[in-house]
């Protein structure tokens, strides 16, 4: 089953077309990675299939359930109550992490699932240790994020997308504001995670991580994909020109 | 009881300071060449401001002009703040208070000139109200100036029992600035009955053209003369002697004919002059809590405006800022309009129009209890406004991240503003909360323009009554108190808000 297919996804700011024609799908387990110059519309497709934005174009579907459909050459969404129900199907970790700064590490985990899933308390703050432990983060629950480097604060936001058991996670460039030895941190997580198949998204930079860890690899510039596939035939055989020179400037 | 000792002596030290102005009004014996004559502005027919010339005449004006011309002197008009005329005649700012100043009750406190003005204490009632009798009055609320004659006639030492038991009749003996104030008062039915001299009387009713009746009973009967500073008997044998000139020769009934006053006046050249001086001296001890204890009645009222005004204009705001940021383009609009005026506009004016718009703009007549509720309503109308800005400003602080990780775990509206923004904003906002707190501390004295009571115009009224400034003084310490542990409370807040960053 696909988690996600997008089809003839558009978006423009303005005048400015940013996402031109984007069709692609997500199937269980996969891992995605989507690389690019800066630019290139790779954050705002990421922003757009979790919903941050509405799209000016074309169709999304989560779990079989279309979320946007085309009707007369324009976008439906759904109504606000379905809408709801498939946005908890994905989750999203931020480049700056977003954490509540006023909440303790723990509650930064269990708010939502007790206050929007309305789940049992004592059942969320069980899971919750469970995932600090899987996050190395054991000792920090009572922590509130100041007290927290980056790269543990990076956890804590996506042990925070995982407790609301969400059928595919999105990472919107999760190492970008991180420096190297925390950024390993974070790629150690995300490659025990998809050890785990949970399902992703990945907006990254980090090249060797994508090679290892993605099952497929998302090639864009100038709003559109110009190359897709397994991570050997992008990465280290790209048939498009651009894809070859932006490679190139990376490994500079 | 420390700080209790350190209180009083800040205190002592102030009063100190002040004597010594007393040294600079002594004459120096140079040839005068100007003539300061200090007066109220808001007291004609005796001294007030012709509106179309924008001049200050009136009878008591007129006589010292004369007087003036027939010295050689030049005539130096000054209006002054009723309650400060002691300290103006100390400091040698005015040389004397020619204003239909009443001699009565006030003998040993300056140097006078024979009477000028026998003037009487009377109540003026709306036509339609039905009272004819001062016995009527029992029940009512009735107004009377700051530090006035007619306040006198009451609650003064020399106060006849007669008097004394009237006023206790009272519903409430209100004090009012200006006579002005007074009349709107009695127009839009805030209090039943003014008492004023039958100068001001008469004056007042013909110049706001019927509605009034003045009772036939008279309260007290008065007389004015024209007040030097305590030992410049010289000045005032000057003016006198002139004056007695202007008596012989008609000029003095001239006068008195032009501004209607031809049946109040009584100078007469037999009267003689008062100069000895007996004054009683009470301890400065003494003097400081018999003060302290009367500046404490306003105290609760202060604090009274303060907290409510904090309990309504808080969460108002809220509701203000809200609209200010509503996407339906009307509200935001019109919300932004309600900003404008109450930041563009002085409270002052505000306050008049809460308290005499109800009458004047609506035709609703209001009790003496709405006094007090347009005191709150104007405070909380005003600073619901400034508290709105500051929590836009606080609101739009939050990072928009805040809002998107919200929107991405499922948060609603009201979840996201109450758990997640509300908290950040209220750390955002604590300073510039701080700052309109204390500022409504000190604003609570402007209540005084629609003569509600507290803490500022009780001091006032009794630094007219004891012609000192202590109680101003005293006032001011209880501000920067009151201020002191506002900012201590705030203080802790801030530090309890530290928990994050």
């Amino acid at each position: 089953m696909n988690l996600l297919e997008v089809k003839n996804l558009k978006k423009s700011f303005g005048d400015l077309e940013v996402l031109k024609d984007i069709t692609m799908t997500v199937g269980e387990g996969e891992v995605v990675s989507v690389l690019g110059p800066s630019g290139s519309g790779k954050s705002t497709f990421l922003r757009c299939i979790s919903m941050l934005e509405t799209i000016d174009g074309g169709s999304m579907t989560y779990c079989d359930k279309p979320a946007v459909s085309e009707k007369d050459g324009k976008p439906v969404y759904v109504s606000k109550e379905e809408l709801k129900e498939i946005k908890h199907s994905f989750g999203l970790v931020f480049q700056n992490f977003n954490l509540f700064p006023h909440y303790t590490v723990l509650k930064n985990i269990t708010d939502a699932p007790i206050n929007v899933l309305k789940r049992d308390k004592d059942e969320v703050m069980k899971e919750a240790q469970e995932l600090l432990k899987k996050m190395g983060l054991s000792e920090k629950g009572d922590f509130y994020p100041y007290q927290l480097s980056g790269g543990q604060q990076q956890r804590v936001a996506i042990a925070r997308a995982l407790a609301m058991k969400p059928k595919m996670i999105f990472f919107d460039e999760p190492t970008s504001a991180l420096d190297p030895e925390l950024t390993a941190e974070i790629l150690k997580v995300l490659k025990e995670l998809a050890a785990e198949k949970m399902t992703m998204v990945i907006v990254t930079h980090e090249i060797d991580f994508a090679r290892s860890v993605s099952s497929h690899v998302i090639f864009m510039d100038g709003g559109v994909i110009l190359e897709q596939g397994k991570p050997q035939d992008v990465i280290d055989n790209p048939s498009n020109e651009r894809t070859r020179a932006f490679l190139k400037k990376l490994e500079q | 009881m420390k700080k209790q000792s350190i209180l009083l002596l800040l205190m002592a030290v102030m009063t100190v300071f002040l004597l010594p102005v007393n040294a600079f009004a002594a004459g120096d014996g140079t040839e005068r060449s100007t003539f300061t004559v200090g007066f109220d502005a808001e007291f004609p027919p005796y001294g007030y401001q012709d509106t179309e010339t924008g001049e200050y005449v009136g009878f008591d004006l007129s006589l010292a002009e004369e007087v003036c011309n027939r010295r050689g002197w030049t005539l130096v008009k000054q209006p002054i703040d009723w309650n400060s005329k002691d300290m103006e005649l100390k400091t040698g700012a005015i040389d004397c208070i020619w204003n239909g100043f009443t001699m009565n009750g006030r003998e040993n406190d300056y140097t006078w000139t024979t009477p000028y003005v026998d003037n009487s204490q009377v109540a003026v009632v709306k036509a339609d109200s039905g009272i004819t009798e001062l016995g009527q009055l029992a029940g009512k609320v009735v107004a009377v100036q700051t530090d006035s004659s007619a306040l006198a006639a009451f609650t003064g030492e020399d106060a006849s029992e007669e008097n004394i038991a009237l006023a206790d009749s009272f519903k409430e003996l209100q004090q009012v600035g200006d006579y002005n104030s007074a009349f709107l008062n009695l127009q839009s039915g805030a209090v039943d009955a003014v008492c004023m001299d039958i100068g001001v009387a008469n004056y007042e009713m013909e110049a706001r053209g019927g509605g009034f009746i003045m009772l036939d009973e008279h309260i007290s009967s008065e007389e004015y003369g024209v007040g030097f500073l305590l030992g410049n008997t010289e000045l005032r044998d000057e003016v006198q002697v002139t004056l007695l000139e202007m008596l012989a020769d008609g000029t003095f009934a001239q006068i008195a004919e032009n501004w209607g006053l031809s049946d109040s006046v009584c100078l007469s050249a037999e009267d003689h002059v008062t100069d000895e001086v007996v004054k009683e001296s009470t301890s400065f001890g003494e003097k400081l809590v018999s003060i302290c204890g009367q500046l404490l009645k306003g105290v609760g009222a202060s604090l009274a405006i303060f907290l409510l005004t904090l309990l309504f204009s808080l969460p108002l705001g809220l509701l203000i800022a809200f609209g200010r940021m509503s996407k339906f383009k009307p509200l935001s609009l019109l919300v932004k309009l309600y900003i404008s005026i109450v930041r563009g506009t002085p409270l002052m004016l505000q306050l008049l129009v809460v308290f005499f718009g109800p009458y004047f703009l609506f035709g609703v007549s209001t009790s003496g209890n709405y006094r007090f509720y347009a005191v709150i309503i104007g405070f909380a109308l005003n600073y619901a406004a400034y508290f709105a800005e500051i929590y836009r400003s606080g609101i739009q602080a939050v990072p928009i991240g805040q809002h998107e990780a919200c929107e991405i775990l499922g948060y609603s509206r009201p979840q996201k503003f109450f758990k997640i923004v509300f908290p950040q904003m209220l750390k955002n906002i604590i300073p510039s909360i701080t700052n309109e707190v204390i500022t409504l501390v000190k604003d609570t004295s402007l209540a005084f323009a629609i003569s509600y009571t507290e803490m500022f115009t009780l001091a006032k009224q009794v630094a007219a009554a004891e012609a000192t400034i202590m109680p101003l003084f005293i006032a001011g310490v209880f501000y920067y108190v009151f201020n002191f542990i506002v900012a201590m409370i705030m203080d802790k807040l801030e530090k309890k808000l530290n928990f994050f960053r």
